[in-house]
């Protein structure tokens, strides 16, 4: 792209690293961010088979602290927030009243404040509605968005990497947990989550820092890896992604994420609304599907159920851990979504042939 | 990387090698390396009239789908049939290998509006990367 679209994008702390590296640099959440280095597929394969890393610190973090936000966090989100315990990492989902989703993120517990993680495309969203919806006296909120970095090490590699690096004990990290320590001599958060499906760490940090860490991981053999091989391994992994399988039309019962809602929760918004979806049990859903040729299939193209068009595909990828079979998500109604159904999945006026498997796609080896 | 010579370009990143009335047709080593990992190729069915310049098949990277355009017109007498199970090929040799289909072309007056490599290289050097 020519440097007039690229100057009005904000850059992060890794922006020179990533035009040193030779990064393909696209426009994604106002940020100008590296979509490939060497090749998408040669990443991925560095990912599932020793380490890559990545920046995203474009992700928008926030700061939660004083000591109303747990009971006020579990009256927003729909997973539970005050039983996490210090150091802790939780997945969790914000919704609208109608049970559509205004975000996924991720929760940390430190200390004596927490960490929020929000998707970059939905930052000023999601801090508005945030400053918005706090009417308590305990609860303050700081907007670190652009202002600290966010370098994940993911791959079957990446402990070695990261306890080389850190003066955590980072290979005795539970999965879902982190902790506070220096990662080259600079202050930093330790969390071994991701979003690869790989082991690995994301290493939260100031940007100023951001840079040497970034240097360092490279030279413990860290392949750089863009967000189209992030795409493709979050796929593979079956995570949603904010604007394909969740949105604020795809509630996360609709998305895939029951499991993540607490309706033992006595209210969070949206709770009305998500237990009728589930009693009705018509809504459309997020389904698995493997294409059994080799033309990929496309967000939007239609998806077929005999001669009832039933929805749509919502993200599609070749998949080299699937030996390069297309595979891809689909919206659809409900029949249309049981395991095995062949459905068909329409490609420039033709019709492909494709089954719903189960998700994920890809389960690394234990 | 500068493109070989005794080939001919299109505006749309294809080239055309001249064996007498047959030209074998691909995309430049630019239009890979813009497109990135090519997963699919769809191509002109042999036997099938092309016009030069139409629309005729797709090129599918990871990320995108992209249109080819032939750049001869003429009939389609062969196709790179290895493609379908290694459509990387174009990737890794778009000169060569990667190759994607042979036309019988049905004016050689076409050539008169395809580029010398020189002046594909100025084309591109002119739309920047």
């Amino acid at each position: 792209m020519s440097e007039g679209q690229t100057a009005s994008l904000r850059r992060t702390a890794l922006y020179d690293e990533h035009v040193a590296l030779g990064a393909r640099i696209v426009p994604f959440g106002g940020f100008g961010m590296p979509v490939q280095y060497a090749g998408i597929i040669k990443e991925h394969n560095a990912v599932r088979r020793g380490a890559g890393a990545f920046d995203l610190s474009h992700m928008a973090q926030f700061e939660l602290s004083g000591d109303g936000v747990a009971a006020w966090a579990d009256e927003l989100a729909v997973n539970a927030v005050a039983t996490m315990r210090p150091f802790q990492a939780r997945y969790n989902l914000f919704c609208n009243e109608r049970g559509g989703t205004h975000d996924d993120v991720l929760f940390y517990r430190l200390p004596d404040r927490w960490l929020l993680v929000v998707n970059a495309s939905n930052a000023q969203k999601m801090w508005d509605y945030l400053e918005s919806s706090n009417d308590r006296a305990g609860v303050r909120l700081e907007n670190l968005h652009g202002r600290r970095a966010l370098v994940a090490v993911q791959g079957p590699r990446a402990v070695e990497i990261v306890v080389a690096l850190s003066d955590v004990d980072a290979a005795a990290l539970k999965y879902y947990f982190c902790a506070e320590g220096t990662v080259c001599g600079a202050r930093a958060t330790i969390a071994r989550t991701g979003y690869t499906g790989e082991d690995g760490f994301e290493l939260f940090l100031d940007g100023e820092a951001a840079p040497r860490v970034w240097r360092r991981v490279l030279e413990l053999g860290a392949e750089p890896a863009g967000l189209g091989a992030r795409d493709m391994l979050r796929l593979e992994a079956g995570m949603p992604l904010y604007g394909f399988e969740l949105s604020e039309e795809i509630s996360p019962i609709a998305g895939g994420q029951r499991w993540a809602v607490k309706l033992d929760k006595p209210r969070f918004v949206g709770k009305a609304a998500l237990e009728r979806q589930i009693a009705g049990d018509t809504y459309e859903r997020i389904a698995g599907v493997i294409l059994a040729g080799r033309v990929p299939a496309r967000t939007g193209y239609p998806v077929w159920l005999g001669k009832r068009r039933v929805g749509e595909v919502r993200s599609a990828s070749v998949a080299p851990s699937l030996g390069g079979k297309n595979i891809a998500t689909v919206l659809v109604e409900k029949d249309a979504a049981a395991l095995g159904t062949a459905l068909d999945v329409e490609i420039r006026g033709a019709m492909h042939a494709a089954h719903v498997v189960p998700l994920p796609f890809y389960k690394r080896d234990a | 990387m500068p493109q070989p010579e005794g080939l001919l370009y299109s505006k749309e990143h294809e080239w055309a090698k001249f064996d007498g009335d047959v030209a074998t047709v691909g995309i430049t080593d630019y239009a890979q390396n813009s497109l990135g990992d090519i997963v699919y190729v769809e191509l002109p069915r042999v036997g099938s009239a092309v016009a030069q310049f139409a629309s005729i098949g797709v090129v599918e990277s990871v990320k995108a789908v992209s249109d080819l355009f032939s750049p001869v017109g003429g009939e389609v007498v062969e196709d790179n049939a290895t493609l379908e199970a290694d459509p990387a090929a174009v990737n890794r040799d778009p000169y060569g290998a990667g190759w994607l289909y042979k036309v019988k072309v049905s004016d050689l007056a076409q050539r008169g509006l395809l580029m010398s490599a020189a002046d594909y290289d100025a084309m591109v050097a002119a739309t920047g990367t």
